[in-house]
């Protein structure tokens, strides 16, 4: 994962506040749409999960490759990303 | 010649479960019934059951493998019948420290959990006979040793009652101890305290060195030729040194200078003769 997306620097760099979900890396408007049918609608709601997992990359891929279908570079990403904005902002 | 093959609908339901786990074959939902697991045991294991056995070998190995199975079943317990804060602690057992485990997250850990049972019965299968080799009252008297059989008695059904408590104690005096999936551990051997009665007087520090102390340990691996290789270099530079001021003022050379006078003084000698042999001469 050396280099990272637009979309992955746009949200990494400021506070997330009310995002939709797809503003996350790695979440399209697919994956997007299976997860809002889901509950997990904005991005702070699949944050939440991801802390709830203890920021674990690896549980929280998992989850996300189960839950909306996504493939393993879209969930690493998505994964990457919301780290790294807990890194910068939690 | 004939096959023993047992019949499959007197297993029970947990046997079956470990029959599947080990032919690796994905399990029906956790709360389905005996019957369903009895379907796809027979459609993905009990065909190749009859195919499979030829040999007398292959069906000891077999047979041997099933009772190890039939051993871990008291510890594949039904993952989905664990309350929470059991399944918390099974996972903590294994070393992986769970978050809350809500009805989000329940299913990922039940299935993490079960990766690592299986993980780790794979292994413990093969130090099974190392296991049998610590007896209880040799556990009890060196405290230090502990770790191997401590951490394989997960698995190990033969293990007595007294052992769990002594793996107490152990998870008490080391408590930062992961464990190893592979369930050996390397530790040094330290003083024993704590064993055959005595307290505990402190909590033994952690281990694990860090990633810095790694680093320089290797770089002080590798110190010690390069030192060897510069005091050689100097030598050698010092030689060439000495030898090149020896050829560019041979005079200066002590050396130099009792050679010429040696040169010398037969010369003078020889000055000194020939005027005499001249005299001679005339």
């Amino acid at each position: 994962m050396s280099t990272t997306s637009q979309k992955h620097r746009d949200f990494v760099a400021e506070p997330m506040g009310d995002k939709p979900v797809t503003a996350l890396s790695g979440i399209g408007d697919v994956l997007g749409k299976k997860l809002e049918e889901q509950g997990f609608d904005k991005a702070f709601v699949v944050l939440g999960q991801f802390l709830l997992l203890r920021k674990d990359c690896e549980l929280f891929s998992e989850w996300l490759k189960d839950t909306s279908g996504a493939n393993s570079r879209q969930a690493a990403s998505c994964s990457q990303c919301l780290a790294e904005w807990c890194n910068n902002f939690l | 010649m004939p096959v023993f093959v047992e019949n499959p609908a007197q297993f029970s339901k947990q046997r079956l479960k470990s029959e599947l786990i080990s032919h690796s074959v994905d399990l029906p939902p956790a709360d389905s019934a005996k019957q369903l697991y009895l379907e796809v045991y027979m459609k993905h294991v009990g065909n190749k059951n009859s195919a499979d056995f030829s040999s007398d070998e292959e069906e000891q190995v077999q047979d041997g493998n099933e009772e190890e199975e039939r051993g871990e079943d008291s510890d594949m317990v039904d993952l989905s019948s664990l309350t929470d804060d059991q399944l918390k602690c099974k996972l903590l057992q294994y070393g992986v420290k769970a978050g809350p485990i809500v009805a989000s997250t329940r299913a990922l850990y039940e299935r993490k959990l079960h990766r690592m049972m299986t993980q780790h019965s794979k292994h413990s299968v093969n130090n099974k006979d190392d296991a049998g080799k610590y007896s209880d009252s040799e556990e009890e008297e060196s405290g230090s040793e502990q770790l191997g059989p401590e951490s394989v008695s997960h698995t190990d059904p033969s293990v007595t009652p007294s052992t769990e408590a002594v793996t107490d104690v152990l998870m008490e005096m080391f408590p930062d101890t992961a464990l190893t999936p592979t369930g050996i551990t390397a530790t040094k051997r330290r003083s024993i305290k704590g064993a055959a009665g005595r307290p505990v007087q402190f909590k033994y520090p952690e281990t694990p060195l860090s990633p810095a102390t790694l680093e320089r340990r290797e770089i002080q691996q590798r110190l010690v030729p390069l030192w060897v290789q510069i005091a050689v270099f100097l030598l050698v530079a010092a030689l060439l040194y000495f030898i090149y001021i020896s050829m560019e003022e041979p005079l200066e050379n002590p050396f130099g200078a009792l050679l010429n006078g040696l040169s010398q003084e037969p010369s003078s000698d020889d000055l000194a003769l020939v005027p005499n042999s001249q005299d001679t001469h005339t």
